[in-house]
């Protein structure tokens, strides 16, 4: 039997098995079988997807699984790529939901919640998998159904919940109409709804339907990757959501809209106008840049690293555009390059961002708050969580030695590479995504460093951060998994390229990326050379013999207590906040974020000078939610008021309709 | 060098011990080799001694050609130079100003209320001379001294 087959099937049942167990199981052990379960699948899902880049192709015709089209699942290196990613976030975020909603778990650990967490990873397990339109859609439309009930886990603590819940809902589906509307017309146009009819008929598809296509399948894509400006579900669901769940929907399904767009862009219409990709090269440069503002200033965590999740979803959609870009101007081999660093990106952001949301889940478990203002200290109360959230921001940093740098270093080789004859627009466009993704990994830099140091080092600002705990094991396993796989990949890198060089064969673009074997990264067209080990052992090496140094030659030391002026001791009020630490930022780039500030003074009666009060308020609106949005909520909410005048509960105001109908309806047949 | 330095004043309180911390901050002066960094904290003055510091430091005087600099921050400084009778308040930050000093430290006391509290001597609030509450190693009289005599002093610790 095809190993990935057995594996699919293995983690199709396992987790149609754990939601019926975790139904009738007791309160006490339910997170402990659909944590189980869910870790199972993600382990099953790996391992197809680890047979699948390492050249094992399966495909498989169920005609009498679903009535009409059948399912079809076809899985390439492609596929197995992302089978792998979603596995291998499942699998940690499996162990994680154990001690997470485990005993004095945090949130209420609801039966059905729960049960649809094995079913959501599985419908993620089945995007890539799918072979043919009618079963894309399916999954994808199961997968946004799984993560909306996910989403609502905690609906009956907080507005916010709900708010974010129909944010959420509007806008997958939405994405999901336009994803269905780009495809049926891709089906209808190549004559075959299977992805191999429409590989064969894509390059004969006229320029205008194929663009049509792209532009449709973009905008449903897009919005399901968190790109900018179809972002605001993003900080809104993510932030809302249980950790765990936040942890699945930010490191696994947003890299399923980055799936799609590779899918359907260069596999199904194989290439396309060199417009599709610098509008995606625009699109990437916009989110990469506004989403990782938005995180420098942002001073709720889960909401910062979900905004981090636009900014390096940015980052993978410039990968993509310089890759179409490179390809349809005959560059293979750079194309290549580029398209390896999206993909490396995209497991690598997968990689660091469970890491890091099931980091803020740990706190906000134990602290009970996700304020950045009101943190702190948490390195001495939780020591093994600081460590390894400080792996995850060190990567997410994308400074050596964490694996953001390995793929943002892939990307700038790709970006830089500039052919003689590229033309003006691309010389152009080229520099400026190089500037693009320096600006990010700068303001970057900053706001993981905002993170870790006002959220974990310094003293508690608030009662939630004084009283913390160490979270139980499990969750510190999977955090401590996770920290691995970024280190594996941070260091070691090179295991990935025989299957990225599979990918990339296989998507049309250069065949022989990488050059020769050992722990080095060498790009072969490029020229081009990086070796992330001996970067790691050069970096960890002098930071500990600096250290050494430091100790073994320094003059006696002295300890002494912070200088506080003389005026008694320091207090937790006096400490840099996160919004403090941003408030620079934010007064350089104050004509794109815009904030409302607003500065209350309350003189006493006796005299206008003497102050009793000022009251200091500050708001960070999203400026383009605001304006982009407002318009089309506000009409919408018009129209519906305006259509309730129709429906005022008179009977015979309906009867009088009915009639009306009936009337035009056998006019309109006797004209005809 | 002049009498600038009390070490020589008989009207000093602790006058015995002083004439070998003089000779110290002169031998320590030529160690810190003609720069040395002051960090001022008036503990009561009626900001008499203030006024003649700062014309220490102004373009008449210049103390600064002499390698004498008014720092911000205790944690930079060589010398801490004290004016005023110490009050009950401001005894704690003197001697946390004290303590957060690197080594070595030298402290100069500017002025009589300084010195031996002057006319606040048994004043509401006042807990004592500076010498009460952190070692004094140079005494400037006057009330207030002028600045040629605080340039004087500093010279003595500078070396130049």
């Amino acid at each position: 039997m095809n190993p990935v087959a057995a594996a699919l099937g293995a983690a199709f049942a396992l987790a149609g098995s754990g939601a019926i167990a975790a139904l009738p199981a007791p309160a006490r052990w339910g997170p402990a079988v659909v944590g189980a379960a869910t870790a199972g699948v993600g382990i099953a899902g790996a391992a197809a997807g680890g047979a699948a880049v390492s050249g094992t192709v399966w495909q498989a015709y169920l005609p009498d699984l679903l009535p009409l089209a059948g399912v079809r699942l076809a899985v390439d290196p492609l596929a197995g790529w992302f089978l792998l990613l979603v596995g291998g976030v499942a699998a940690v975020v499996g162990v994680y939901t154990i001690g997470y909603l485990g005993r004095d778990g945090h949130g209420p650990a609801a039966r059905g919640a729960l049960a649809v967490l094995p079913v959501f990873v599985a419908a993620m397990l089945l995007v890539p998998a799918a072979g043919s339109v009618s079963t894309f859609l399916l999954a994808w439309e199961l997968m946004a159904v799984t993560s909306l009930l996910l989403v609502l886990g905690e609906h009956r603590h907080s507005p916010a919940v709900r708010t974010a819940g129909l944010w959420y809902a509007a806008m997958t589906q939405a994405g999901f109409v336009t994803v269905l509307l780009g495809l049926t017309r891709l089906a209808a146009a190549a004559g075959g709804e299977s992805f191999a009819a429409i590989r064969a008929a894509g390059a004969g598809l006229s320029p205008v339907t194929a663009g049509g296509v792209f532009l449709l399948c973009l905008a449903g894509f897009a919005s399901k990757a968190g790109a900018v400006p179809l972002h605001p579900w993003l900080p809104r669901a993510h932030a809302e959501a249980p950790s765990h769940v936040s942890a699945l929907m930010s490191a696994a399904m947003v890299k399923l809209g980055v799936y799609g767009i590779v899918r359907v862009g260069f596999d199904l219409l194989g290439g396309g106008a060199r417009w599709w990709w610098l509008l995606l090269g625009a699109l990437g440069a916009v989110s990469a840049l506004y989403g990782i503002l938005q995180a420098a200033v942002a001073t709720d965590l889960k909401r910062l690293l979900a905004f981090s999740t636009s900014e390096n979803v940015g980052l993978i959609l410039l990968g993509l555009a310089a890759a179409g870009v490179w390809a349809g101007a005959g560059q293979d081999g750079v194309a290549g390059v580029a398209l390896a660093a999206a993909l490396l990106h995209a497991a690598n952001h997968a990689g660091f961002k469970t890491l890091l949301f099931c980091g803020a889940g740990s706190v906000l478990r134990s602290t009970g708050t996700r304020d950045l203002d009101a943190l702190g200290g948490l390195s001495r109360r939780m020591p093994a969580t600081t460590a390894l959230f400080t792996v995850g921001a060190l990567c997410a940093a994308a400074l050596p030695p964490g694996n953001g740098f390995v793929s943002e270093w892939l990307l700038l080789q790709a970006l830089l590479h500039q052919a003689p004859q590229a033309g003006t627009v691309l010389t152009v466009a080229a520099p400026v995504a190089v500037a693009v993704v320096a600006l990010t990994a700068g303001v970057g830099v900053a706001t993981y460093v905002k993170v870790l140091g006002t959220g974990f080092l310094a003293r508690p600002r608030g009662d939630g951060a004084a009283t913390a705990v160490e979270s139980p094991r499990s969750m510190l396993v999977a955090m401590g998994l996770a920290a691995a796989a970024c280190a594996g990949l941070a260091i070691v890198p090179v295991v990935a390229a025989p299957a990225l060089e599979r990918i990339a064969g296989e998507l049309r673009a250069g065949p022989e990326l990488f050059a020769g074997g050992g722990v080095d990264l060498r790009l072969a067209g490029i020229g081009s050379i990086v070796s992330p080990l001996w970067v790691a052992v050069g970096v960890i090496g002098l930071a500990v013999g600096f250290a050494a140094a430091g100790r073994a030659l320094g003059r006696a030391r002295r300890r002494a207590p912070a200088w506080d002026c003389g005026d008694g001791p320091l207090t937790a009020r006096m400490e840099y906040t996160a919004t403090s630490f941003a408030e620079p930022l934010q007064r350089v780039f104050d004509d794109v974020l815009a904030p409302e500030q607003d500065v209350d003074v309350t003189p006493a009666a006796e005299s206008a000078y003497i102050v009793r009060a000022v009251a200091y308020r500050r708001r960070l609106p999203d400026r383009i939610e605001a304006h982009l949005y407002g318009p089309v909520i506000a009409a919408a909410d018009a129209v519906g008021r305006a259509g309730r005048r129709l429906a005022n509960g008179s009977v015979h105001r309906y009867l009088a309709y009915m009639l009306a109908a009936l009337v035009a309806v056998l006019v309109a047949g006797v004209i005809r | 060098m002049d009498g600038g330095l009390s070490g020589q004043d008989p009207a000093c309180g602790a006058g015995g011990r002083a004439g070998s911390r003089a000779a110290a901050a002169a031998a320590l002066g030529a160690g810190l080799g003609g720069s040395v960094q002051v960090r001022h904290v008036d503990a009561g003055s009626c900001n008499g001694c203030e006024i003649e510091i700062g014309q220490a430091f102004g373009p008449v005087y210049d103390a600064e050609r002499h390698g004498v600099r008014l720092v911000a921050s205790p944690r930079h400084a060589d010398v801490l130079t004290v004016t005023g009778p110490v009050t009950v308040n401001m005894a704690q930050p003197l001697r946390a100003t004290y303590e957060a000093m690197p080594r070595p430290r030298l402290v100069v006391a500017v002025g009589d209320c300084a010195r031996d509290c002057g006319v606040f001597a048994g004043g509401h609030g006042v807990l004592g001379p500076v010498g009460d509450v952190v070692p004094v190693d140079v005494r400037v009289p006057g009330c207030p001294p002028e600045p040629a005599a605080i340039v004087a002093a500093l010279r003595g610790v500078s070396g130049r």
